[in-house]
């Protein structure tokens, strides 16, 4: 009689404790700061971030009080916890959440222009650095190759060392790393999974299809038979051109012997 | 967890500043959720949280480097945090402010039915469970949310509570024995005859 009534009771024991671990709600969003705040730690020991939604999805983002210190993209991490983690191993910093994001941010997200958006880089190597900086300037919803990085940067065009910085962007979305191709064209996603390039491309409306087209027909450059200038293919004045002026170039040289001369805004070569 | 938890205490023994904004950042929940159902108010829970901190922090500063590496923090805070909603009950008891019983006298003006949050946090299921939990004795109650809402094991509790494992086990099968009661009365009954 007592052996079956133990039986009998024991799912109910388990919908009790589970019922009770189903009770640990979360903090809300801002209790870790606002007890840090409290405590009356100073705010320059440790970094906040808070989660944004964007075109291509929801991003982590770090920021101390007078920079952005890191970003991850939501298909980088599995949740909150380790993108905490990570922001940790690599800056030695912790970073709390709260709610308000780092001024001047959801505008940059907005916009897709965050080059103003100050950024900190600490811990790269000054070569890294550099590369970044040159990512930076690549205006939203275009495309530039790896020799024009070097040529921005003054660098050597080994694609090497170059590649292996931009695999090192702290702050992916916010250095706009997807904008970088190979010399071919294709998308050249050091830092994160393709897929996680392919979305931030389309959200900022490049047309990879167009692109693949003119790689076909051999239009490494576009130029225009009316002005006689020739940009790279993403350029805002190259989308421009109406498909009876196109003319398409392989290489720089080619254009400059046929006539025309670089776009002063997205600088194919110096000008 | 292990590795985390050593880096923690290292961490808060080379340099407190950086160790306590860690220790904020992994065990704030935990301690939150304590407080806030023991307490059933999100408010009070805020207050207390952060009341739990202060005082961690000010004595972190006062041992030794040493001390701090030996720490285990999750049992440690947690025996503050105990400690800090005592005297809170304690000292509600001893003065009562205008929000509990003077207002009851007169017009109530606080609204004391659960707030955006404690409703998100308790739907409808869990309303039961929740007002079942403030019913238990305040022992009880502390040993049950300790033990089955943060998940702690009982030696941890143990040295939380500071009382041997056996106390701390029976506080918890007492408390659960009592809310199973409080929840389905006519299973205690059962119980009763067929013992």
């Amino acid at each position: 009689m007592n052996y079956r009534n133990d039986e009998e009771e024991r799912p109910a024991e388990g919908q009790l404790e589970h019922a009770l671990a189903d009770l640990a709600a979360p903090a809300p969003a801002d209790f870790a700061l606002r007890v840090l705040q409290r405590v009356g730690i100073p705010r320059e020991r440790y970094d906040t971030y808070s989660h944004l939604d964007s075109a291509a999805g929801g991003l982590y983002v770090a920021y101390s009080p007078d920079a952005v210190t890191g970003s991850a993209v939501d298909t980088m991490v599995t949740d909150a916890d380790e993108f905490e983690r990570l922001h940790h191993a690599r800056t030695g910093r912790t970073a709390i959440r709260a709610s308000a994001p780092f001024p001047g941010l959801r505008p940059a997200l907005r916009t897709g222009r965050a080059k103003r958006l100050p950024i900190d880089l600490g811990g790269l190597t000054d070569l890294e650095c550099a590369v970044l900086h040159a990512v930076r300037s690549i205006p939203s919803g275009q495309l530039r190759p790896i020799t024009w990085l070097a040529r921005e940067a003054s660098l050597p065009s080994a694609a090497g060392p170059i590649v292996k910085a931009l695999a090192k962007n702290p702050v992916p979305m916010l250095i706009p790393c997807h904008r970088v191709t190979y010399e071919g064209g294709a998308p050249c996603d050091a830092a994160y999974a393709e897929r996680v390039g392919d979305a931030l491309r389309s959200a900022e409306g490049i047309d990879m299809h167009r692109l693949e087209e003119l790689t076909l027909r051999g239009a490494v450059f576009l130029g225009s038979d009316t002005t006689r200038i020739y940009c790279h293919p993403t350029c805002a004045h190259a989308r421009r051109i109406t498909r009876p002026h196109q003319v398409p170039f392989r290489t720089a040289g080619a254009a400059r012997q046929a006539g025309y001369r670089a776009c002063k805004s997205c600088r194919p070569a110096t000008v | 967890m292990d590795d985390m938890a050593e880096q923690l205490t290292e961490r808060l023994a080379s340099d407190l500043d950086d160790g306590f904004t860690e220790l904020v950042r992994v065990h704030a929940s935990a301690v939150r959720a304590f407080l806030f159902r023991v307490s059933g108010s999100a408010a009070e829970a805020d207050d207390l949280g952060q009341d739990t901190f202060l005082r961690a922090y000010s004595a972190l500063q006062t041992y030794s480097p040493e001390r701090r590496r030996k720490l285990k923090p999750r049992a440690w805070l947690m025996t503050i945090a105990a400690n800090v909603w005592r005297n809170h009950v304690r000292t509600s008891v001893r003065h009562p402010v205008s929000a509990t019983r003077a207002e009851d006298a007169c017009d109530t003006w606080v609204d004391e039915s659960p707030g955006p949050e404690e409703r998100a946090a308790t739907s409808a299921d869990r309303t039961v469970l929740v007002n079942a939990l403030t019913e238990l004795p305040e022992k009880h109650r502390v040993a049950v949310v300790m033990r089955h809402v943060i998940g702690m094991s009982y030696s941890d509790m143990a040295e939380a509570q500071g009382c041997p494992v056996g106390t701390v086990k029976a506080q918890v099968s007492r408390g659960i024995g009592t809310l199973r009661e409080i929840l389905t009365p006519e299973a205690a009954v059962l119980g009763e005859v067929t013992r």
